[in-house]
Protein backbone atom coordinates (compact mmCIF):
# COMPACT_ATOMS: atom_id res chain seq x y z
CA UNK A 1 0.00 0.00 0.00
CA UNK A 2 2.84 2.54 0.71
CA UNK A 3 4.25 1.32 -2.68
CA UNK A 4 1.23 2.88 -4.14
CA UNK A 5 1.18 5.79 -2.01
CA UNK A 6 4.75 7.22 -2.86
CA UNK A 7 4.81 5.65 -6.34
CA UNK A 8 1.99 8.26 -7.10
CA UNK A 9 3.67 10.65 -5.04
CA UNK A 10 7.48 10.17 -6.90
CA UNK A 11 5.72 9.69 -10.49
CA UNK A 12 3.72 12.72 -10.40
CA UNK A 13 6.95 14.74 -9.40
CA UNK A 14 9.25 12.71 -11.65
CA UNK A 15 6.81 13.73 -14.34
CA UNK A 16 6.48 16.94 -13.58
CA UNK A 17 10.22 17.56 -13.20
CA UNK A 18 10.70 16.03 -17.06
CA UNK A 19 7.94 18.48 -17.96
CA UNK A 20 9.92 21.55 -16.53
CA UNK A 21 13.19 20.14 -18.65
CA UNK A 22 11.90 19.67 -21.42
CA UNK A 23 9.63 23.39 -21.74
CA UNK A 24 6.22 22.31 -21.41
CA UNK A 25 3.58 24.61 -21.94
CA UNK A 26 2.05 25.77 -18.00
CA UNK A 27 -1.21 24.23 -18.77
CA UNK A 28 -0.23 20.63 -18.94
CA UNK A 29 2.40 19.79 -16.46
CA UNK A 30 -0.36 18.96 -13.90
CA UNK A 31 -2.60 16.93 -16.43
CA UNK A 32 1.04 15.10 -17.70
CA UNK A 33 2.19 14.82 -13.81
CA UNK A 34 -0.74 12.89 -13.15
CA UNK A 35 -1.01 10.40 -15.88
CA UNK A 36 2.60 9.70 -15.41
CA UNK A 37 1.62 9.25 -11.92
CA UNK A 38 -1.71 6.99 -12.94
CA UNK A 39 0.52 4.86 -14.96
CA UNK A 40 3.22 4.43 -12.46
CA UNK A 41 0.71 3.03 -10.15
CA UNK A 42 -0.84 0.39 -13.18
CA UNK A 43 3.27 -0.11 -13.69
CA UNK A 44 3.28 -1.41 -9.81
CA UNK A 45 0.21 -3.16 -9.60
CA UNK A 46 0.53 -5.48 -12.71
CA UNK A 47 4.27 -5.94 -11.57
CA UNK A 48 2.85 -7.82 -8.51
CA UNK A 49 0.83 -10.21 -11.00
CA UNK A 50 3.44 -10.19 -13.93
CA UNK A 51 6.84 -10.21 -12.65
CA UNK A 52 8.16 -10.49 -16.69
CA UNK A 53 9.42 -6.76 -18.42
CA UNK A 54 6.64 -6.80 -21.03
CA UNK A 55 3.11 -6.38 -19.47
CA UNK A 56 3.89 -3.90 -16.37
CA UNK A 57 5.00 -1.47 -19.14
CA UNK A 58 2.62 -2.84 -22.14
CA UNK A 59 -0.33 -1.47 -19.51
CA UNK A 60 1.39 1.27 -18.32
CA UNK A 61 1.83 2.44 -22.02
CA UNK A 62 -1.41 1.77 -23.05
CA UNK A 63 -3.06 3.60 -19.97
CA UNK A 64 -0.51 7.09 -20.89
CA UNK A 65 -1.79 6.46 -24.60
CA UNK A 66 -5.78 6.62 -23.54
CA UNK A 67 -5.29 9.40 -20.57
CA UNK A 68 -2.62 11.14 -22.91
CA UNK A 69 -5.60 11.50 -25.77
CA UNK A 70 -7.72 12.55 -23.52
CA UNK A 71 -5.65 15.20 -22.14
CA UNK A 72 -4.81 16.06 -25.13
CA UNK A 73 -8.61 16.74 -26.54
CA UNK A 74 -9.83 18.64 -23.35
CA UNK A 75 -6.38 20.92 -22.89
CA UNK A 76 -6.07 21.17 -26.59
CA UNK A 77 -2.35 20.36 -27.09
CA UNK A 78 -0.77 17.83 -29.25
CA UNK A 79 -0.84 14.25 -27.84
CA UNK A 80 3.07 14.44 -27.47
CA UNK A 81 3.54 17.02 -24.91
CA UNK A 82 1.87 14.27 -22.56
CA UNK A 83 3.75 11.45 -23.86
CA UNK A 84 7.67 12.89 -23.24
CA UNK A 85 7.19 14.04 -19.38
CA UNK A 86 4.57 10.72 -18.63
CA UNK A 87 7.18 8.44 -20.33
CA UNK A 88 10.14 9.40 -17.89
CA UNK A 89 9.72 6.88 -15.14
CA UNK A 90 8.95 4.33 -17.70
CA UNK A 91 11.88 4.36 -20.42
CA UNK A 92 14.91 2.03 -20.28
CA UNK A 93 16.84 4.56 -19.67
CA UNK A 94 18.92 2.96 -16.93
CA UNK A 95 18.79 0.08 -18.71
CA UNK A 96 20.14 1.46 -21.83
CA UNK A 97 23.00 3.29 -19.34
CA UNK A 98 24.02 0.16 -17.68
CA UNK A 99 24.41 -1.76 -20.99
CA UNK A 100 26.11 0.77 -22.51
CA UNK A 101 28.47 0.91 -19.14
CA UNK A 102 29.02 -2.67 -19.69
CA UNK A 103 30.08 -1.94 -23.62
CA UNK A 104 32.55 0.61 -22.28
CA UNK A 105 34.57 -1.62 -19.74
CA UNK A 106 34.47 -4.49 -22.20
CA UNK A 107 31.97 -6.53 -20.70
CA UNK A 108 30.58 -7.40 -23.83
CA UNK A 109 27.80 -10.39 -23.21
CA UNK A 110 26.62 -8.16 -20.25
CA UNK A 111 26.00 -5.10 -22.54
CA UNK A 112 24.01 -7.56 -25.30
CA UNK A 113 22.07 -8.29 -22.89
CA UNK A 114 21.46 -5.27 -21.21
CA UNK A 115 20.53 -3.87 -24.68
CA UNK A 116 18.08 -6.39 -25.62
CA UNK A 117 16.33 -5.54 -22.29
CA UNK A 118 16.06 -1.94 -23.44
CA UNK A 119 14.83 -2.78 -26.35
CA UNK A 120 12.30 -5.22 -25.02
CA UNK A 121 10.86 -2.60 -22.70
CA UNK A 122 11.06 0.07 -25.47
CA UNK A 123 9.20 -2.13 -27.77
CA UNK A 124 6.54 -2.85 -25.59
CA UNK A 125 6.05 0.75 -24.72
CA UNK A 126 6.01 1.61 -28.12
CA UNK A 127 3.24 -0.92 -28.35
CA UNK A 128 1.41 -0.58 -25.97
CA UNK A 129 1.01 3.31 -27.60
CA UNK A 130 -0.24 1.68 -30.62
CA UNK A 131 -3.04 -0.04 -29.33
CA UNK A 132 -4.11 2.96 -27.12
CA UNK A 133 -3.88 5.09 -29.77
CA UNK A 134 -5.84 2.81 -31.97
CA UNK A 135 -8.88 2.18 -29.51
CA UNK A 136 -8.59 6.01 -28.61
CA UNK A 137 -9.53 7.47 -32.07
CA UNK A 138 -12.15 4.86 -32.20
CA UNK A 139 -13.75 6.35 -28.26
CA UNK A 140 -12.68 9.97 -28.62
CA UNK A 141 -13.60 10.68 -31.83
CA UNK A 142 -17.42 11.51 -30.52
CA UNK A 143 -15.80 13.87 -27.86
CA UNK A 144 -13.89 15.83 -30.03
CA UNK A 145 -16.39 16.35 -32.48
CA UNK A 146 -18.91 17.79 -29.10
CA UNK A 147 -16.25 19.95 -28.10
CA UNK A 148 -15.76 21.02 -31.30
CA UNK A 149 -19.74 21.32 -31.63
CA UNK A 150 -19.75 23.35 -28.38
CA UNK A 151 -17.13 25.36 -29.27
CA UNK A 152 -18.34 26.73 -32.87
CA UNK A 153 -21.81 27.68 -30.95
CA UNK B 1 -5.08 34.59 -50.99
CA UNK B 2 -4.05 34.78 -54.65
CA UNK B 3 -1.43 37.28 -54.32
CA UNK B 4 0.77 35.37 -51.95
CA UNK B 5 4.15 34.23 -53.67
CA UNK B 6 4.03 30.92 -54.12
CA UNK B 7 7.48 30.06 -53.11
CA UNK B 8 6.80 31.91 -50.04
CA UNK B 9 4.54 29.35 -48.22
CA UNK B 10 6.19 27.16 -49.15
CA UNK B 11 9.19 28.33 -47.29
CA UNK B 12 6.42 28.96 -44.53
CA UNK B 13 5.35 25.20 -44.50
CA UNK B 14 9.18 24.41 -44.33
CA UNK B 15 9.57 26.88 -41.30
CA UNK B 16 6.51 25.51 -39.65
CA UNK B 17 8.00 22.17 -39.86
CA UNK B 18 11.78 23.03 -39.26
CA UNK B 19 10.30 23.98 -35.82
CA UNK B 20 8.53 21.11 -35.18
CA UNK B 21 10.57 18.80 -35.80
CA UNK B 22 13.70 20.32 -33.94
CA UNK B 23 11.91 20.67 -31.23
CA UNK B 24 10.77 17.15 -30.68
CA UNK B 25 7.52 16.16 -31.94
CA UNK B 26 7.11 13.11 -34.27
CA UNK B 27 7.56 13.22 -38.24
CA UNK B 28 4.27 12.08 -38.95
CA UNK B 29 2.49 14.93 -37.18
CA UNK B 30 4.90 17.37 -38.57
CA UNK B 31 4.10 16.10 -41.86
CA UNK B 32 0.74 16.84 -41.32
CA UNK B 33 0.92 19.92 -40.13
CA UNK B 34 2.54 21.11 -43.11
CA UNK B 35 0.06 19.84 -45.45
CA UNK B 36 -2.72 21.33 -43.59
CA UNK B 37 -0.68 24.74 -43.06
CA UNK B 38 -0.48 24.61 -47.33
CA UNK B 39 -4.20 23.93 -47.51
CA UNK B 40 -5.04 26.36 -45.49
CA UNK B 41 -3.27 28.82 -47.94
CA UNK B 42 -4.80 27.84 -50.97
CA UNK B 43 -1.98 25.81 -52.33
CA UNK B 44 -1.42 22.37 -51.99
CA UNK B 45 1.72 20.85 -50.69
CA UNK B 46 3.35 17.58 -50.12
CA UNK B 47 5.66 17.36 -47.41
CA UNK B 48 8.40 14.27 -46.56
CA UNK B 49 10.12 14.56 -43.32
CA UNK B 50 13.00 12.47 -41.97
CA UNK B 51 15.03 13.52 -39.08
CA UNK B 52 17.77 15.26 -40.70
CA UNK B 53 15.84 17.16 -43.43
CA UNK B 54 12.34 18.32 -44.47
CA UNK B 55 11.13 18.75 -48.30
CA UNK B 56 8.27 20.45 -49.05
CA UNK B 57 6.61 20.54 -52.39
CA UNK B 58 4.40 22.72 -53.98
CA UNK B 59 1.52 20.51 -56.27
CA UNK B 60 0.82 23.22 -58.79
CA UNK B 61 4.14 23.98 -59.51
CA UNK B 62 7.59 22.66 -59.26
CA UNK B 63 8.52 25.29 -56.23
CA UNK B 64 10.45 22.56 -53.91
CA UNK B 65 12.41 23.60 -51.04
CA UNK B 66 14.76 21.16 -48.56
CA UNK B 67 15.39 22.45 -45.15
CA UNK B 68 18.15 21.33 -43.10
CA UNK B 69 17.35 19.79 -39.66
CA UNK B 70 19.36 19.38 -36.88
CA UNK B 71 17.76 17.47 -33.69
CA UNK B 72 18.17 19.25 -30.64
CA UNK B 73 16.31 19.25 -26.99
CA UNK B 74 12.71 19.02 -26.36
CA UNK B 75 11.25 22.33 -26.34
CA UNK B 76 7.69 21.76 -26.14
CA UNK B 77 6.52 25.27 -25.83
CA UNK B 78 7.01 25.71 -29.19
CA UNK B 79 5.68 22.81 -30.33
CA UNK B 80 2.47 23.82 -28.69
CA UNK B 81 2.57 27.39 -29.81
CA UNK B 82 3.06 26.50 -33.64
CA UNK B 83 0.05 23.41 -33.16
CA UNK B 84 -2.12 26.29 -31.87
CA UNK B 85 -0.89 28.86 -34.04
CA UNK B 86 -1.84 26.18 -37.07
CA UNK B 87 -5.43 25.73 -35.92
CA UNK B 88 -5.92 28.95 -36.20
CA UNK B 89 -4.87 29.11 -38.72
CA UNK B 90 -7.09 26.64 -40.09
CA UNK B 91 -10.17 28.33 -39.14
CA UNK B 92 -9.25 31.20 -40.67
CA UNK B 93 -8.77 33.26 -37.37
CA UNK B 94 -5.73 34.52 -38.30
CA UNK B 95 -4.47 36.06 -41.48
CA UNK B 96 -1.38 34.45 -43.49
CA UNK B 97 0.28 37.67 -42.56
CA UNK B 98 0.02 36.79 -39.00
CA UNK B 99 0.89 33.68 -39.03
CA UNK B 100 4.31 34.01 -40.57
CA UNK B 101 5.17 37.13 -38.19
CA UNK B 102 3.82 34.86 -35.16
CA UNK B 103 6.19 31.74 -36.42
CA UNK B 104 9.14 34.30 -36.78
CA UNK B 105 8.71 34.99 -33.23
CA UNK B 106 7.97 31.39 -32.09
CA UNK B 107 11.41 30.30 -33.76
CA UNK B 108 13.29 32.94 -32.04
CA UNK B 109 11.93 33.36 -28.91
CA UNK B 110 9.34 31.57 -26.23
CA UNK B 111 8.18 31.73 -22.90
CA UNK B 112 11.08 29.54 -20.98
CA UNK B 113 11.31 27.81 -17.14
CA UNK B 114 13.73 30.41 -15.19
CA UNK B 115 16.93 28.20 -14.64
CA UNK B 116 16.11 27.52 -10.87
CA UNK B 117 12.88 25.92 -11.65
CA UNK B 118 14.71 24.02 -14.59
CA UNK B 119 17.32 22.62 -11.83
CA UNK B 120 14.38 21.56 -9.00
CA UNK B 121 12.80 20.02 -12.15
CA UNK B 122 15.92 17.97 -13.31
CA UNK B 123 16.81 17.29 -9.86
CA UNK B 124 12.32 16.04 -8.94
CA UNK B 125 13.41 13.58 -12.66
CA UNK B 126 16.70 12.54 -10.30
CA UNK B 127 14.21 10.49 -7.50
CA UNK B 128 12.67 8.18 -10.20
CA UNK B 129 9.68 5.93 -8.27
CA UNK B 130 11.64 2.87 -9.43
CA UNK B 131 14.37 3.27 -7.49
CA UNK B 132 12.29 4.20 -4.66
CA UNK B 133 12.37 0.71 -2.29
CA UNK B 134 15.35 -0.17 -3.66
CA UNK B 135 17.75 3.04 -2.59
CA UNK B 136 18.05 4.31 0.81
CA UNK B 137 15.65 7.86 1.35
CA UNK B 138 19.21 9.46 1.84
CA UNK B 139 20.53 8.10 -1.20
CA UNK B 140 17.58 9.69 -3.01
CA UNK B 141 18.02 12.83 -1.22
CA UNK B 142 21.54 13.28 -2.32
CA UNK B 143 20.77 12.25 -5.93
CA UNK B 144 18.51 15.23 -6.12
CA UNK B 145 21.24 17.55 -5.75
CA UNK B 146 24.07 15.14 -7.65
CA UNK B 147 20.94 15.27 -10.28
CA UNK B 148 20.85 19.16 -10.71
CA UNK B 149 24.51 19.32 -10.52
CA UNK B 150 25.36 16.71 -13.43
CA UNK B 151 21.81 18.52 -15.25
CA UNK B 152 23.60 21.97 -14.93
CA UNK B 153 26.93 20.60 -16.28
CA UNK B 154 25.81 19.54 -19.19
CA UNK B 155 23.51 22.94 -20.29
CA UNK B 156 26.83 24.71 -19.39
CA UNK B 157 28.76 22.67 -21.53
CA UNK B 158 26.61 22.76 -24.15
CA UNK B 159 26.15 26.61 -24.29
CA UNK B 160 29.85 26.72 -25.25
CA UNK B 161 30.27 23.88 -27.81
CA UNK B 162 28.28 22.70 -30.51
CA UNK B 163 30.22 19.00 -30.63
CA UNK B 164 27.47 16.54 -30.02
CA UNK B 165 27.52 14.27 -27.11
CA UNK B 166 29.93 16.27 -25.26
CA UNK B 167 27.90 17.84 -23.11
CA UNK B 168 26.05 14.41 -21.99
CA UNK B 169 29.23 13.10 -21.15
CA UNK B 170 30.91 15.74 -19.28
CA UNK B 171 27.31 15.82 -16.75
CA UNK B 172 27.62 11.99 -16.70
CA UNK B 173 31.21 12.98 -15.43
CA UNK B 174 30.67 15.44 -13.06
CA UNK B 175 27.71 13.04 -11.63
CA UNK B 176 29.99 10.17 -11.21
CA UNK B 177 32.85 11.68 -9.41
CA UNK B 178 30.38 13.39 -7.33
CA UNK B 179 28.48 9.88 -6.56
CA UNK B 180 32.07 8.29 -6.18
CA UNK B 181 33.54 11.01 -3.86
CA UNK B 182 30.27 10.30 -1.35
CA UNK B 183 30.43 6.86 -1.79
CA UNK B 184 34.05 6.78 -0.73
CA UNK B 185 34.24 9.34 2.18
CA UNK B 186 30.55 7.03 3.60
CA UNK B 187 28.16 9.56 3.30
CA UNK B 188 26.14 8.03 0.40
CA UNK B 189 25.08 3.90 1.19
CA UNK B 190 25.92 2.94 -2.51
CA UNK B 191 27.55 5.52 -5.08
CA UNK B 192 25.78 2.96 -8.15
CA UNK B 193 22.52 4.36 -6.97
CA UNK B 194 23.18 7.58 -7.04
CA UNK B 195 24.76 7.49 -10.18
CA UNK B 196 21.75 5.58 -11.80
CA UNK B 197 19.28 8.33 -10.56
CA UNK B 198 21.24 11.13 -10.82
CA UNK B 199 21.23 10.23 -14.65
CA UNK B 200 17.85 10.20 -15.28
CA UNK B 201 17.53 13.63 -16.65
CA UNK B 202 20.36 12.83 -19.19
CA UNK B 203 19.95 9.03 -19.94
CA UNK B 204 17.96 8.58 -23.33
CA UNK B 205 15.07 6.94 -22.68
CA UNK B 206 12.26 8.92 -24.07
CA UNK B 207 14.05 9.21 -27.69
CA UNK B 208 14.62 5.23 -27.57
CA UNK B 209 11.18 4.74 -27.26
CA UNK B 210 10.08 7.68 -30.02
CA UNK B 211 12.28 5.97 -32.21
CA UNK B 212 10.92 2.67 -32.03
CA UNK B 213 7.13 4.39 -32.16
CA UNK B 214 8.65 5.80 -35.59
CA UNK B 215 10.00 2.48 -36.75
CA UNK B 216 6.52 0.45 -35.80
CA UNK B 217 4.70 3.69 -37.61
CA UNK B 218 6.80 3.02 -41.05
CA UNK B 219 8.77 5.91 -40.61
CA UNK B 220 11.89 3.54 -40.53
CA UNK B 221 14.58 6.25 -41.45
CA UNK B 222 13.66 8.98 -39.03
CA UNK B 223 13.52 5.66 -36.17
CA UNK B 224 17.11 4.90 -37.48
CA UNK B 225 18.52 7.79 -36.67
CA UNK B 226 16.80 8.25 -33.69
CA UNK B 227 17.78 4.86 -32.14
CA UNK B 228 21.16 5.79 -33.40
CA UNK B 229 21.54 9.28 -31.77
CA UNK B 230 20.11 7.30 -28.42
CA UNK B 231 23.04 4.64 -28.60
CA UNK B 232 25.15 7.13 -28.93
CA UNK B 233 24.53 9.10 -26.30
CA UNK B 234 24.04 5.90 -24.17
CA UNK B 235 27.66 5.11 -24.84
CA UNK B 236 28.60 8.82 -24.42
CA UNK B 237 26.77 8.79 -20.29
CA UNK B 238 28.32 5.15 -20.10
CA UNK B 239 32.05 6.70 -20.55
CA UNK B 240 31.91 9.34 -18.60
CA UNK B 241 30.57 7.54 -15.80
CA UNK B 242 33.50 5.06 -16.31
CA UNK B 243 35.98 7.82 -16.18
CA UNK B 244 34.73 9.34 -13.40
CA UNK B 245 35.28 6.48 -11.26
CA UNK B 246 38.00 5.69 -12.27
CA UNK B 247 39.69 8.55 -11.56
CA UNK B 248 37.91 8.44 -8.07
CA UNK B 249 38.92 5.62 -7.64
CA UNK B 250 42.70 5.93 -8.22
CA UNK B 251 42.89 9.21 -6.50
CA UNK B 252 40.84 8.33 -3.46
CA UNK B 253 41.01 4.30 -3.17
CA UNK B 254 38.30 2.11 -2.08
Amino acid sequence: MMEIVYGFIFGFLSSVGFGIITNNPRRTLVPAGLVGAIAWIVYIIVGWFNHGLIMPNLMGAVVIGLLGNLCAILVKAPVNIFYVPCLVSLVPGAILYDSMKNFTLGKDSLAAYGFVKALTVGMSLAIGFIIAETIANKIYGRLKQHINQKESK
Amino acid sequence: MGTINESDIVTLCGQVGTILLENGAETARVENTVEYVGRAADLPVVCHATMTGIFVSSEKSAATRIFKVRVGDFNLQKVDEINTLSRQFLRHEITYEDLKKEVQRVDKETLDFSWITKCIGAGLVSMPPMLLFKATWGDLFLAFFVGIIGYLVSQVVAHHTKTPYIPVALGSLAISVLANILGVVDIAHDANYIIISALMPLVPGVPMTNSLREIIEKNTISGLVRATDAIISGISIGSGVIIGQILIKSVMGG
